[in-house]
């Protein structure tokens, strides 16, 4: 089952791995330089960026701190259009709330477009328990779900993916022979996919935004498939983060440029998908119901305290593509769904820091993540924050406590701070054996202590 | 000299105990350009490795040790631009105290015109921003000004915006990703005679990882290549 949770040491035995294949640091390079610059180059011709940053987020905080009256206000327009709205606490509640109307609906077969909210809940191995067999059809999901692994990357999935691995993940499915070339790659995985859209009875989404004053949610998607996946199936399941509402249609558009441009550095998303309700009486398409599913799982508990910002996300994925941390380490090394900056926030968030103790720790604080939020969340200065609170909580080990605190009895007068580096100075050649001295010097040399010191030289 | 040309001069812990010369290099910059420099005897640390740490308790009774010595009516002159962050930023909250006037090296001198010898000339150097310098003080045209005026040709680095991977605890935490970090940066320069950086931080991790490689770029303090040039 996917769990937020990763335990202390997993992050750099993950990361390790990562960066001993070659392909996935080639690829990791590539796919974030690319995002990266095609970020860059959407914002440039904003000639307002740093207005619509402000705007952006005035918009998100202003859903945040009021976010139980636009969600009173968001179900009862939904339910007016027709809509079913679920509320549910936890991960397991939304699971089996979804498994639930799957199997109301007598579901054999669920098409789902991407949506990080349902790898947050374990959607798929919920409803394989329960017997029902689930597609993703969005190509990077898909491709993963062949592999049996989880995402790395929250808009792009399967960025540590060869062309010659999906080649060979789609030859599983049907035994058809396929070049590892972009365009004969996604054509079979098309024509493999067109029948799960055909054939599904219950359709899975998330959302990228709900609007409380229409009670609509929106979809963005570049392969349609989202549209496709909300429309065709008798069944609509939206699951929906509960702090993915916006106050007004209007806000809409500054957070559909912003996340186009921050995620693909397009414009606007290929697909923007705005959805009221199911098929009405006289309407030929769309699904006969639409349920929408609200997902605490630990959110509302972030609202009130120093850390409500982050709810403020969008997931775009910029910090992802330009942490120097993430392009080494890779997504994986985060944990099985959040990665990068945002997971390294959100996920101790959620779970507790105590179940995700080491993703504070992972960024060298560089800033480059708040840099590039387009909500302007600052995400280091979060990671600088639940540094302390692994402290004040007392999840940082016995060990790390009582070195920083002999260091800082040392070095609180001038002639601590003397003797102590004296005595480092003669027992210095034995700094290689153990703890931080052994960790840096397996692949960097220790620094020399000078023999005199600056102050020593006066 | 009148009070005004007064400057106090902090060395920080990495300059005073690794890379003292980087310091007496500083403080010959300030004297050439004129500057009283005083050296505050009681200063230990910013307390910052604690801070960024999370260990506020320590990085409190360590940080202390920086108000006890200096004084707020003249200029604090810091070699390192975290440093000068964790003083600028974080330690009057941390303190509960009124800020100093505090100034990383390279924007102080270019602040005051510093007279900058030719030490470089003909020199083709590549200038690594360290990230709280770039991000958090935003000085990033002042170290290259003051370089291209030693007469240094800067070769841009490709991704001038990553970090080289020393971030404190965690070049120690996350040992590989690390030192896969200071790879990055170390390649980048190309064939740059030497790598400069603006903070003792940066220049232990790239430093100790070029040791260990036997190759790359020297890595040279600001301070030393604009006193006596990175030969």
């Amino acid at each position: 089952m996917t769990d937020l949770a990763q335990p202390e040491r997993r992050f750099r035995e993950v990361a390790r791995g990562a960066l001993g294949r070659q392909g996935t640091q080639a690829a990791l390079a590539a796919a974030t330089g690319r995002l990266r610059e095609a970020r860059l180059s959407a914002w440039a011709d904003l000639p307002d960026a740093e207005e619509l940053r402000e705007r952006a987020h005035r918009i998100r905080m202003r859903a945040i701190d009021d976010l139980d009256r636009y969600l009173d206000e968001f179900e009862h327009a939904a339910v007016a259009a027709g809509a079913t709205v679920h509320r549910a606490a936890t991960a397991a509640e939304a699971r089996e709330l979804v498994v639930g109307i799957c199997r109301d609906a007598g579901a054999q077969l669920v098409a789902k477009s991407k949506s990080m909210a349902t790898e947050e809940i374990a959607l798929n191995d919920g409803l394989e328990q329960a017997g029902i067999r689930a597609v993703e059809t969005d190509l990077g999901e898909y491709i993963l779900q062949l592999a049996g692994e989880h995402p790395v990357h929250i808009i792009a999935p399967a960025i540590e993916k060869t062309a010659s691995q999906v080649a060979e993940l789609l030859r599983g499915v049907d035994g058809i022979d396929v070049r590892p070339e972009l365009e004969d790659l996604t054509a079979t995985a098309r024509r493999q996919l067109r029948q799960v859209f055909l054939d599904a009875d219950v359709g899975v989404t998330g959302v990228n935004f709900g609007i409380a004053e229409t009670g609509s949610i929106c979809l963005v998607t570049n392969e349609g498939n989202g549209r496709l996946v909300s429309s065709l199936p008798r069944v609509h399941v939206a699951l929906m983060g509960i702090e993915r509402v916006v106050p007004r249609l209007e806000d809409l558009p500054v957070l559909l440029k912003l996340l186009a441009r921050s995620g693909t550095g397009q414009r606007l998303t290929t697909y923007t998908t705005l959805i009221t309700g199911p098929r009405r009486p006289g309407e030929t398409d769309g699904p006969e119901q639409l349920h929408i599913v609200l997902l605490d799982n630990g959110r509302s508990g972030l609202r009130r305290g120093r850390y409500r910002e982050m709810l403020a996300c969008i997931r775009c994925g910029a910090c992802l593509n330009v942490c120097p941390v993430y392009r080494r380490a890779g997504g994986g090394a985060y944990g099985p769904v959040y990665s990068g900056p945002m997971g390294a926030v959100l996920a101790p968030l959620l779970v507790g820091l105590e179940r995700a103790p080491a993703l504070p720790h992972a960024s060298s604080l560089c800033g480059a993540c708040t840099d590039s939020c387009p909500v302007k969340i600052p995400l280091h200065e979060l990671l600088l924050d639940l540094r302390r609170d692994l402290v004040s909580e007392g999840v940082a080990s016995r060990a790390e406590r009582l070195g920083f605190w002999l260091w800082s009895w040392a070095w609180s007068s001038p002639r601590g701070y003397r003797a102590s580096t004296g005595l480092a100075r003669l027992g210095q050649r034995f700094g290689r054996l153990a703890g931080p001295g052994r960790a840096w010097s397996a692949g960097r040399e220790l620094p020399r202590l000078a023999p005199r010191r600056f102050r020593d030289r006066r | 000299m009148s009070t005004a040309s007064r400057v106090q001069l902090f060395a920080t812990c990495l300059g005073d105990l690794i890379c003292p010369d980087a310091v007496a290099d500083a403080e010959t910059l300030l004297r050439d350009s004129g500057f009283d420099v005083e050296f505050p005897g009681g200063q230990v640390c910013c307390g910052q490795p604690a801070f960024n740490a999370g260990h506020h308790g320590a990085a409190r009774r360590v940080a202390r040790t920086f108000a006890a010595s200096f004084s707020r009516a003249a200029p604090v002159v810091v070699p390192s631009g975290s440093c000068a962050t964790m003083l600028t930023r974080y330690l009057p909250e941390l303190l509960g105290c009124e800020p100093f006037d505090v100034w990383e090296l390279s924007a102080f001198l270019d602040r005051h015109d510093a007279r900058v010898a030719a030490s470089n000339a003909g020199r083709t150097l590549a200038y690594h921003d360290s990230c709280h310098l770039l991000r958090e003080l935003g000085v990033s045209e002042q170290p290259r000004r003051l370089l291209e005026r030693s007469g240094a040709t800067l070769r841009p680095l490709e991704r001038p915006d990553l970090c080289c991977g020393f971030g404190g605890t965690f070049s120690v935490r996350q040992p590989e990703v690390s030192v896969a970090m200071a790879d990055d940066k170390l390649a980048s320069a190309g064939d740059a005679e030497a790598l400069v950086t603006a903070d003792p931080g940066c220049l232990l991790q790239l430093r100790g990882r070029r040791e260990r490689r036997g190759e790359g770029p020297r890595v040279v303090h600001l301070a030393t290549a604009l006193a006596r040039g990175v030969a």
